[in-house]
Protein backbone atom coordinates (compact mmCIF):
# COMPACT_ATOMS: atom_id res chain seq x y z
CA UNK A 1 0.00 0.00 0.00
CA UNK A 2 1.14 3.53 -0.60
CA UNK A 3 0.21 4.51 2.96
CA UNK A 4 -0.81 8.12 2.39
CA UNK A 5 -4.26 9.52 1.74
CA UNK A 6 -5.18 11.22 -1.53
CA UNK A 7 -5.10 14.58 0.24
CA UNK A 8 -1.62 13.91 1.60
CA UNK A 9 -0.38 12.96 -1.86
CA UNK A 10 -1.94 16.11 -3.31
CA UNK A 11 -0.18 18.20 -0.63
CA UNK A 12 3.12 16.46 -1.46
CA UNK A 13 2.64 17.20 -5.15
CA UNK A 14 1.70 20.84 -4.50
CA UNK A 15 4.85 21.24 -2.39
CA UNK A 16 7.09 20.20 -5.31
CA UNK A 17 9.02 22.76 -7.31
CA UNK A 18 7.13 21.88 -10.46
CA UNK A 19 8.22 22.71 -13.99
CA UNK A 20 6.10 25.20 -15.90
CA UNK A 21 4.35 22.42 -17.77
CA UNK A 22 4.28 18.65 -17.23
CA UNK A 23 2.33 16.21 -19.36
CA UNK A 24 1.68 12.78 -17.83
CA UNK A 25 0.15 10.15 -20.07
CA UNK A 26 -1.83 7.14 -18.93
CA UNK A 27 -2.48 4.13 -21.17
CA UNK A 28 -5.29 2.40 -19.33
CA UNK A 29 -9.00 3.10 -19.55
CA UNK A 30 -9.35 2.11 -15.89
CA UNK A 31 -6.80 4.75 -14.91
CA UNK A 32 -8.54 7.38 -16.97
CA UNK A 33 -11.87 6.47 -15.37
CA UNK A 34 -10.43 6.80 -11.84
CA UNK A 35 -8.70 10.09 -12.70
CA UNK A 36 -11.89 11.55 -14.17
CA UNK A 37 -14.31 10.24 -11.54
CA UNK A 38 -12.06 11.38 -8.67
CA UNK A 39 -11.69 14.82 -10.30
CA UNK A 40 -7.90 14.64 -10.16
CA UNK A 41 -7.46 17.07 -13.07
CA UNK A 42 -9.08 19.89 -11.17
CA UNK A 43 -7.43 18.93 -7.87
CA UNK A 44 -3.89 18.99 -9.25
CA UNK A 45 -1.88 22.15 -9.95
CA UNK A 46 -2.83 23.62 -13.35
CA UNK A 47 0.63 23.03 -14.86
CA UNK A 48 0.14 19.24 -14.58
CA UNK A 49 -1.70 17.88 -17.62
CA UNK A 50 -3.08 14.34 -17.50
CA UNK A 51 -3.35 12.90 -21.00
CA UNK A 52 -5.37 9.76 -21.79
CA UNK A 53 -3.38 7.71 -24.32
CA UNK A 54 -3.90 4.41 -26.17
CA UNK A 55 -5.55 2.59 -23.28
CA UNK A 56 -8.82 1.36 -24.77
CA UNK A 57 -8.70 -1.99 -26.57
CA UNK A 58 -12.14 -1.53 -28.10
CA UNK A 59 -11.07 1.84 -29.54
CA UNK A 60 -8.02 0.46 -31.33
CA UNK A 61 -9.59 -2.81 -32.51
CA UNK A 62 -9.15 -2.70 -36.29
CA UNK A 63 -12.21 -1.82 -38.31
CA UNK A 64 -11.59 -4.83 -40.59
CA UNK A 65 -11.82 -7.22 -37.62
CA UNK A 66 -15.19 -5.82 -36.55
CA UNK A 67 -16.36 -5.97 -40.17
CA UNK A 68 -15.23 -9.61 -40.35
CA UNK A 69 -17.16 -10.43 -37.18
CA UNK A 70 -20.29 -8.78 -38.60
CA UNK A 71 -19.96 -10.70 -41.88
CA UNK A 72 -19.50 -13.98 -40.02
CA UNK A 73 -22.55 -13.33 -37.87
CA UNK A 74 -24.69 -12.38 -40.86
CA UNK A 75 -23.60 -15.01 -43.37
CA UNK A 76 -22.53 -18.15 -41.53
CA UNK A 77 -24.61 -20.57 -39.47
CA UNK A 78 -22.81 -19.65 -36.27
CA UNK A 79 -23.28 -18.06 -32.88
CA UNK A 80 -21.00 -15.06 -32.42
CA UNK A 81 -20.04 -14.05 -28.89
CA UNK A 82 -18.08 -10.94 -27.94
CA UNK A 83 -17.45 -8.70 -24.95
CA UNK A 84 -20.40 -6.35 -24.67
CA UNK A 85 -18.50 -3.20 -25.63
CA UNK A 86 -17.67 -4.58 -29.07
CA UNK A 87 -21.31 -4.94 -30.07
CA UNK A 88 -21.94 -1.22 -30.48
CA UNK A 89 -18.77 -0.17 -32.34
CA UNK A 90 -19.74 1.02 -35.82
CA UNK A 91 -17.74 0.26 -38.98
CA UNK A 92 -17.45 2.52 -41.99
CA UNK A 93 -20.17 1.32 -44.35
CA UNK A 94 -23.07 3.18 -45.98
CA UNK A 95 -25.87 3.95 -43.51
CA UNK A 96 -28.24 1.52 -45.22
CA UNK A 97 -25.83 -1.35 -44.48
CA UNK A 98 -25.44 -3.14 -41.18
CA UNK A 99 -22.80 -1.20 -39.25
CA UNK A 100 -22.35 -3.00 -35.95
CA UNK A 101 -22.76 -6.37 -34.30
CA UNK A 102 -25.72 -4.90 -32.44
CA UNK A 103 -27.41 -4.12 -35.76
CA UNK A 104 -26.52 -7.59 -37.04
CA UNK A 105 -28.25 -9.04 -33.99
CA UNK A 106 -31.31 -6.88 -34.63
CA UNK A 107 -31.32 -8.19 -38.22
CA UNK A 108 -31.56 -11.75 -36.93
CA UNK A 109 -27.94 -12.84 -36.52
CA UNK A 110 -27.13 -14.93 -33.44
CA UNK A 111 -24.91 -12.44 -31.60
CA UNK A 112 -24.52 -12.65 -27.83
CA UNK A 113 -22.63 -10.44 -25.38
CA UNK A 114 -20.42 -12.23 -22.88
CA UNK A 115 -18.36 -11.08 -19.91
CA UNK A 116 -15.90 -13.98 -19.75
CA UNK A 117 -14.27 -16.65 -21.92
CA UNK A 118 -15.94 -19.12 -19.50
CA UNK A 119 -19.30 -18.02 -20.93
CA UNK A 120 -18.07 -18.71 -24.47
CA UNK A 121 -17.16 -22.25 -23.40
CA UNK A 122 -20.54 -22.68 -21.70
CA UNK A 123 -22.47 -21.51 -24.79
CA UNK A 124 -20.42 -23.82 -27.05
CA UNK A 125 -21.12 -26.78 -24.74
CA UNK A 126 -24.84 -26.03 -24.73
CA UNK A 127 -25.03 -26.32 -28.53
CA UNK A 128 -22.34 -28.80 -29.66
CA UNK A 129 -23.70 -29.00 -33.21
CA UNK A 130 -23.41 -25.28 -33.87
CA UNK A 131 -20.11 -23.42 -34.36
CA UNK A 132 -19.47 -20.64 -31.85
CA UNK A 133 -17.10 -17.81 -32.80
CA UNK A 134 -15.57 -15.83 -29.93
CA UNK A 135 -14.56 -12.38 -31.21
CA UNK A 136 -11.83 -11.67 -28.66
CA UNK A 137 -10.53 -8.10 -28.68
CA UNK A 138 -8.48 -6.84 -25.77
CA UNK A 139 -5.12 -6.11 -24.24
CA UNK A 140 -2.99 -8.58 -22.27
CA UNK A 141 -5.51 -8.72 -19.41
CA UNK A 142 -8.06 -10.23 -21.78
CA UNK A 143 -5.78 -12.06 -24.19
CA UNK A 144 -4.16 -14.08 -21.38
CA UNK A 145 -7.51 -15.56 -20.25
CA UNK A 146 -8.30 -16.40 -23.90
CA UNK A 147 -5.00 -18.31 -24.09
CA UNK A 148 -5.83 -20.05 -20.80
CA UNK A 149 -9.26 -21.00 -22.15
CA UNK A 150 -7.73 -22.61 -25.26
CA UNK A 151 -4.93 -24.33 -23.39
CA UNK A 152 -7.31 -25.83 -20.88
CA UNK A 153 -9.20 -27.39 -23.77
CA UNK A 154 -12.04 -25.53 -25.48
CA UNK A 155 -15.01 -27.40 -27.02
CA UNK A 156 -14.43 -28.49 -30.64
CA UNK A 157 -17.12 -26.14 -31.95
CA UNK A 158 -15.57 -23.04 -30.32
CA UNK A 159 -13.18 -20.89 -32.34
CA UNK A 160 -11.55 -17.55 -31.63
CA UNK A 161 -11.45 -14.51 -33.90
CA UNK A 162 -8.42 -13.10 -32.14
CA UNK A 163 -7.85 -9.37 -31.99
CA UNK A 164 -5.58 -9.18 -28.95
CA UNK A 165 -2.96 -6.49 -28.56
CA UNK A 166 0.10 -5.79 -26.44
CA UNK A 167 -0.06 -2.39 -24.75
CA UNK A 168 3.57 -1.32 -24.63
CA UNK A 169 4.38 -1.32 -28.39
CA UNK A 170 1.95 1.57 -28.97
CA UNK A 171 3.78 3.64 -26.35
CA UNK A 172 7.12 2.59 -27.84
CA UNK A 173 5.90 3.72 -31.26
CA UNK A 174 4.84 7.12 -29.88
CA UNK A 175 8.19 7.59 -28.17
CA UNK A 176 10.21 6.37 -31.16
CA UNK A 177 8.38 8.86 -33.39
CA UNK A 178 9.66 11.64 -31.15
CA UNK A 179 6.26 13.35 -31.24
CA UNK A 180 4.99 11.64 -28.14
CA UNK A 181 3.73 14.82 -26.50
CA UNK A 182 4.23 13.65 -22.92
CA UNK A 183 6.94 13.97 -20.28
CA UNK A 184 6.13 10.99 -18.04
CA UNK A 185 4.13 7.79 -18.18
CA UNK A 186 1.73 6.07 -15.78
CA UNK A 187 1.97 2.38 -16.72
CA UNK A 188 -1.10 0.13 -16.53
CA UNK A 189 -1.68 -1.83 -13.31
CA UNK A 190 -3.35 -5.03 -14.38
CA UNK A 191 -1.39 -5.41 -17.62
CA UNK A 192 1.73 -5.23 -15.43
CA UNK A 193 0.18 -7.71 -12.97
CA UNK A 194 0.16 -10.31 -15.74
CA UNK A 195 3.14 -9.32 -17.90
CA UNK A 196 5.40 -7.90 -15.18
CA UNK A 197 6.40 -4.26 -14.68
CA UNK A 198 9.66 -4.91 -16.56
CA UNK A 199 7.82 -4.44 -19.87
CA UNK A 200 7.91 -0.68 -19.17
CA UNK A 201 11.63 -0.50 -18.40
CA UNK A 202 12.27 0.83 -21.90
CA UNK A 203 10.52 4.11 -21.03
CA UNK A 204 13.18 5.32 -18.56
CA UNK A 205 16.08 3.33 -20.08
CA UNK A 206 15.68 4.11 -23.75
CA UNK A 207 13.82 7.42 -23.59
CA UNK A 208 14.90 8.81 -20.20
CA UNK A 209 11.27 9.41 -19.28
CA UNK A 210 9.95 8.86 -15.73
CA UNK A 211 7.55 5.94 -15.45
CA UNK A 212 5.48 4.47 -12.62
CA UNK A 213 3.03 1.57 -12.52
CA UNK A 214 -0.20 2.58 -10.78
CA UNK A 215 -3.25 0.87 -9.36
CA UNK A 216 -6.76 2.19 -9.62
CA UNK A 217 -7.31 4.11 -6.39
CA UNK A 218 -6.71 7.88 -6.41
CA UNK A 219 -3.99 7.25 -3.81
CA UNK A 220 -2.09 4.86 -6.06
CA UNK A 221 -2.49 7.10 -9.09
CA UNK A 222 -1.35 10.17 -7.15
CA UNK A 223 1.61 8.23 -5.73
CA UNK A 224 2.62 7.33 -9.30
CA UNK A 225 2.23 10.95 -10.42
CA UNK A 226 4.28 12.13 -7.44
CA UNK A 227 6.97 9.59 -8.31
CA UNK A 228 7.22 10.68 -11.93
CA UNK A 229 7.21 14.37 -10.95
CA UNK A 230 10.03 13.81 -8.43
CA UNK A 231 11.94 11.90 -11.09
CA UNK A 232 11.52 14.79 -13.53
CA UNK A 233 12.58 17.41 -10.99
CA UNK A 234 15.61 15.41 -9.89
CA UNK A 235 16.57 14.53 -13.46
CA UNK A 236 16.70 10.78 -12.91
CA UNK A 237 14.23 8.56 -14.70
CA UNK A 238 13.45 5.07 -13.45
CA UNK A 239 10.58 2.60 -13.32
CA UNK A 240 8.65 2.84 -10.06
CA UNK A 241 5.99 0.40 -8.87
CA UNK A 242 3.17 2.16 -7.04
CA UNK A 243 0.91 -0.91 -7.15
CA UNK A 244 3.10 -3.43 -5.26
CA UNK A 245 0.08 -5.13 -3.69
CA UNK A 246 -0.65 -6.73 -7.06
CA UNK A 247 2.25 -6.02 -9.41
CA UNK A 248 5.20 -8.29 -8.66
CA UNK A 249 8.54 -8.68 -10.40
CA UNK A 250 8.06 -10.97 -13.37
CA UNK A 251 4.25 -10.65 -13.28
CA UNK A 252 2.25 -13.86 -13.53
CA UNK A 253 4.70 -16.31 -15.18
CA UNK A 254 2.04 -19.04 -15.52
CA UNK A 255 -0.20 -16.76 -17.58
CA UNK A 256 2.74 -15.62 -19.73
CA UNK A 257 3.79 -19.21 -20.43
CA UNK A 258 0.23 -20.06 -21.47
CA UNK A 259 0.11 -17.10 -23.87
CA UNK A 260 3.42 -18.18 -25.40
CA UNK A 261 2.26 -21.74 -25.80
CA UNK A 262 -1.01 -20.79 -27.53
CA UNK A 263 -0.13 -17.62 -29.43
CA UNK A 264 2.53 -16.00 -31.57
CA UNK A 265 3.31 -12.30 -31.34
CA UNK A 266 2.75 -10.67 -34.72
CA UNK A 267 2.64 -7.30 -36.43
CA UNK A 268 -0.86 -5.90 -36.01
CA UNK A 269 -3.08 -3.09 -37.16
CA UNK A 270 -4.41 -0.56 -34.62
CA UNK A 271 -7.46 1.47 -35.52
CA UNK A 272 -6.51 5.12 -35.66
CA UNK A 273 -2.82 4.35 -35.40
CA UNK A 274 -1.83 1.90 -38.14
CA UNK A 275 0.37 -1.14 -38.15
CA UNK A 276 2.73 -1.69 -35.21
CA UNK A 277 5.42 -4.42 -35.26
CA UNK A 278 5.13 -7.21 -32.68
CA UNK A 279 1.99 -5.77 -31.09
CA UNK A 280 -0.68 -8.40 -31.81
CA UNK A 281 -1.28 -12.11 -31.57
CA UNK A 282 -2.16 -15.03 -33.81
CA UNK A 283 -2.95 -18.58 -32.76
CA UNK A 284 -0.20 -21.16 -33.16
CA UNK A 285 -0.69 -23.98 -35.65
CA UNK A 286 -1.48 -26.42 -32.85
CA UNK A 287 -4.65 -24.40 -32.23
CA UNK A 288 -5.66 -24.05 -35.89
CA UNK A 289 -8.85 -26.02 -35.22
CA UNK A 290 -9.92 -23.15 -32.94
CA UNK A 291 -8.77 -20.34 -35.27
CA UNK A 292 -11.78 -18.62 -36.86
CA UNK A 293 -9.57 -17.13 -39.56
CA UNK A 294 -8.54 -20.63 -40.65
CA UNK A 295 -12.07 -22.02 -40.44
CA UNK A 296 -13.77 -19.16 -42.31
CA UNK A 297 -11.04 -17.60 -44.45
CA UNK A 298 -13.49 -16.18 -46.97
CA UNK A 299 -14.90 -13.73 -44.43
CA UNK A 300 -11.65 -11.84 -43.99
CA UNK A 301 -11.40 -8.87 -46.31
CA UNK A 302 -7.82 -7.67 -46.69
CA UNK A 303 -9.00 -4.75 -48.78
CA UNK A 304 -10.48 -3.25 -45.63
CA UNK A 305 -7.08 -2.97 -43.98
CA UNK A 306 -6.80 0.76 -44.22
CA UNK A 307 -4.45 1.97 -41.54
CA UNK A 308 -6.00 4.41 -39.14
CA UNK A 309 -9.51 4.15 -40.49
CA UNK A 310 -11.96 6.02 -38.27
CA UNK A 311 -15.46 7.27 -39.20
CA UNK A 312 -15.58 10.48 -41.27
CA UNK A 313 -15.29 13.61 -39.13
CA UNK A 314 -14.30 11.60 -36.06
CA UNK A 315 -11.10 12.55 -34.26
CA UNK A 316 -10.81 9.31 -32.26
CA UNK A 317 -7.45 8.64 -33.91
CA UNK A 318 -5.96 11.76 -32.34
CA UNK A 319 -7.73 11.14 -29.02
CA UNK A 320 -6.31 7.60 -28.87
CA UNK A 321 -2.80 8.90 -29.49
CA UNK A 322 -3.16 11.58 -26.82
CA UNK A 323 -2.76 14.36 -29.36
CA UNK A 324 -6.02 16.02 -28.35
CA UNK A 325 -8.37 15.75 -25.38
CA UNK A 326 -11.76 14.09 -25.98
CA UNK A 327 -13.69 17.35 -25.91
CA UNK A 328 -11.44 18.77 -28.61
CA UNK A 329 -12.94 16.32 -31.12
CA UNK A 330 -15.08 18.03 -33.75
CA UNK A 331 -18.00 15.70 -32.98
CA UNK A 332 -17.79 15.52 -29.17
CA UNK A 333 -21.21 16.18 -27.72
CA UNK A 334 -22.64 17.40 -31.02
CA UNK A 335 -22.85 14.45 -33.39
CA UNK A 336 -21.28 11.93 -31.05
CA UNK A 337 -22.44 11.01 -27.56
CA UNK A 338 -22.97 7.71 -25.71
CA UNK A 339 -26.52 7.17 -26.99
CA UNK A 340 -25.40 7.70 -30.59
CA UNK A 341 -21.67 7.03 -30.69
CA UNK A 342 -19.84 7.66 -33.94
CA UNK A 343 -16.30 6.83 -32.92
CA UNK A 344 -15.18 3.89 -30.76
CA UNK A 345 -13.88 6.20 -28.00
CA UNK A 346 -17.51 7.12 -27.23
CA UNK A 347 -18.66 3.48 -27.23
CA UNK A 348 -16.41 1.70 -24.79
CA UNK A 349 -16.46 2.10 -21.02
CA UNK A 350 -12.70 2.46 -21.40
CA UNK A 351 -12.87 5.03 -24.19
CA UNK A 352 -11.67 8.46 -23.12
CA UNK A 353 -14.65 10.22 -24.72
CA UNK A 354 -17.18 7.99 -22.98
CA UNK A 355 -15.38 8.41 -19.66
CA UNK A 356 -15.24 12.20 -19.95
CA UNK A 357 -18.92 12.29 -20.89
CA UNK A 358 -19.78 10.10 -17.89
CA UNK A 359 -17.61 12.40 -15.76
CA UNK A 360 -19.80 15.36 -16.69
CA UNK A 361 -17.73 17.00 -19.42
CA UNK A 362 -20.45 17.94 -21.88
CA UNK A 363 -19.01 21.00 -23.62
CA UNK A 364 -16.38 21.33 -26.34
CA UNK A 365 -12.91 22.26 -25.13
CA UNK A 366 -13.21 25.95 -25.94
CA UNK A 367 -15.88 26.40 -23.28
CA UNK A 368 -15.01 23.39 -21.11
CA UNK A 369 -14.71 23.51 -17.35
CA UNK A 370 -11.46 24.55 -15.74
CA UNK A 371 -8.83 21.87 -15.83
CA UNK A 372 -10.49 20.02 -18.69
CA UNK A 373 -9.47 22.45 -21.41
CA UNK A 374 -7.34 21.71 -24.42
CA UNK A 375 -3.67 20.94 -24.19
CA UNK A 376 -1.45 22.15 -26.97
CA UNK A 377 -1.37 19.66 -29.79
CA UNK A 378 1.91 18.23 -30.81
CA UNK A 379 1.23 16.83 -34.21
CA UNK B 1 -11.93 -4.42 -19.70
CA UNK B 2 -8.90 -3.95 -17.50
CA UNK B 3 -10.78 -3.59 -14.22
CA UNK B 4 -10.14 -6.50 -11.91
CA UNK B 5 -12.59 -7.32 -9.15
CA UNK B 6 -11.34 -8.71 -5.82
CA UNK B 7 -13.24 -11.83 -4.72
CA UNK B 8 -12.92 -14.32 -1.89
CA UNK B 9 -12.55 -18.03 -2.65
CA UNK B 10 -15.24 -20.11 -0.93
CA UNK B 11 -14.37 -23.52 -2.37
CA UNK B 12 -12.15 -24.99 -5.08
CA UNK B 13 -12.98 -27.81 -7.51
CA UNK B 14 -10.14 -28.47 -9.95
CA UNK B 15 -9.36 -25.20 -11.75
CA UNK B 16 -12.72 -23.68 -10.81
CA UNK B 17 -13.13 -21.67 -7.62
CA UNK B 18 -16.49 -20.70 -6.25
CA UNK B 19 -15.93 -17.05 -5.28
CA UNK B 20 -17.90 -14.37 -3.48
CA UNK B 21 -17.83 -10.60 -3.35
CA UNK B 22 -20.48 -8.33 -1.86
CA UNK B 23 -22.96 -11.19 -1.72
CA UNK B 24 -22.52 -12.05 -5.39
CA UNK B 25 -21.10 -15.47 -6.17
CA UNK B 26 -19.32 -16.55 -9.35
CA UNK B 27 -17.36 -19.51 -10.65
CA UNK B 28 -13.85 -18.25 -11.38
CA UNK B 29 -11.10 -20.02 -13.31
CA UNK B 30 -7.83 -20.57 -11.45
CA UNK B 31 -6.12 -21.86 -14.60
CA UNK B 32 -3.75 -18.87 -14.74
CA UNK B 33 -2.97 -19.30 -11.01
CA UNK B 34 -2.27 -23.03 -11.03
CA UNK B 35 1.33 -22.57 -9.85
CA UNK B 36 0.24 -20.51 -6.84
CA UNK B 37 -1.05 -22.36 -3.74
CA UNK B 38 -4.60 -21.13 -3.13
CA UNK B 39 -7.23 -22.26 -0.66
CA UNK B 40 -10.70 -21.34 0.54
CA UNK B 41 -10.62 -17.99 2.32
CA UNK B 42 -7.95 -16.48 0.04
CA UNK B 43 -8.70 -13.36 -2.00
CA UNK B 44 -7.92 -13.08 -5.70
CA UNK B 45 -8.32 -10.32 -8.28
CA UNK B 46 -10.62 -11.57 -11.03
CA UNK B 47 -10.54 -10.31 -14.59
CA UNK B 48 -13.10 -11.53 -17.17
CA UNK B 49 -13.77 -14.60 -15.02
CA UNK B 50 -10.11 -15.54 -14.48
CA UNK B 51 -8.08 -14.99 -11.31
CA UNK B 52 -4.95 -13.05 -12.29
CA UNK B 53 -3.25 -12.59 -8.88
CA UNK B 54 -3.63 -13.23 -5.17
CA UNK B 55 -4.38 -10.22 -2.97
CA UNK B 56 -4.45 -9.66 0.78
CA UNK B 57 -7.82 -9.20 2.56
CA UNK B 58 -6.92 -5.59 3.44
CA UNK B 59 -6.09 -4.80 -0.19
CA UNK B 60 -9.28 -6.47 -1.36
CA UNK B 61 -11.25 -4.16 0.95
CA UNK B 62 -9.44 -1.08 -0.34
CA UNK B 63 -10.17 -2.07 -3.93
CA UNK B 64 -13.84 -2.50 -3.13
CA UNK B 65 -14.02 1.00 -1.65
CA UNK B 66 -12.89 2.28 -5.04
CA UNK B 67 -15.44 0.22 -6.98
CA UNK B 68 -18.21 1.37 -4.66
CA UNK B 69 -17.28 4.97 -5.39
CA UNK B 70 -17.19 4.33 -9.12
CA UNK B 71 -20.53 2.53 -9.06
CA UNK B 72 -22.02 5.41 -7.08
CA UNK B 73 -20.69 7.88 -9.64
CA UNK B 74 -22.49 5.89 -12.34
CA UNK B 75 -22.77 6.92 -15.97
Amino acid sequence: MTGRSAKQWLDEIRALDLPERVRIMNVCGGHERSITMAGLRTALPANIELIPGPGCPVCICPEEDIYEAIQLALNEAITLVAFGDMLRVPVNVPKKDIRSLEQAKAAGADVRPIASPLEAVQIARQQPERPVVFFAAGFETTTAPVAAMLMEGAPENLSVLLSGRLTWPAVAMLLDADTSGFDALIAPGHVSTIMGPEEWQFVPEKHSLPCAVAGFTPESLLAAMYSTLRQLIEGRAFLDNCYPELVRAGGNPTAQAQMQQVMLVTEANWRGIGSIPASGFSLREAYAAHDTRKLFPARADDLRKRAGQMPPGCDCARVVLGKIYPNECRLYGSGCHPRHPIGPCMVSDEGACRIWWAGGVREPATSGPAGQSAHATTG
Amino acid sequence: MCLGIPMQIQSIDGFIAHCEAKGVTRDVSLFMMQDEPLEAGDHVVVHVGYAIQKISPQEARTAWELYDQMLAAGD
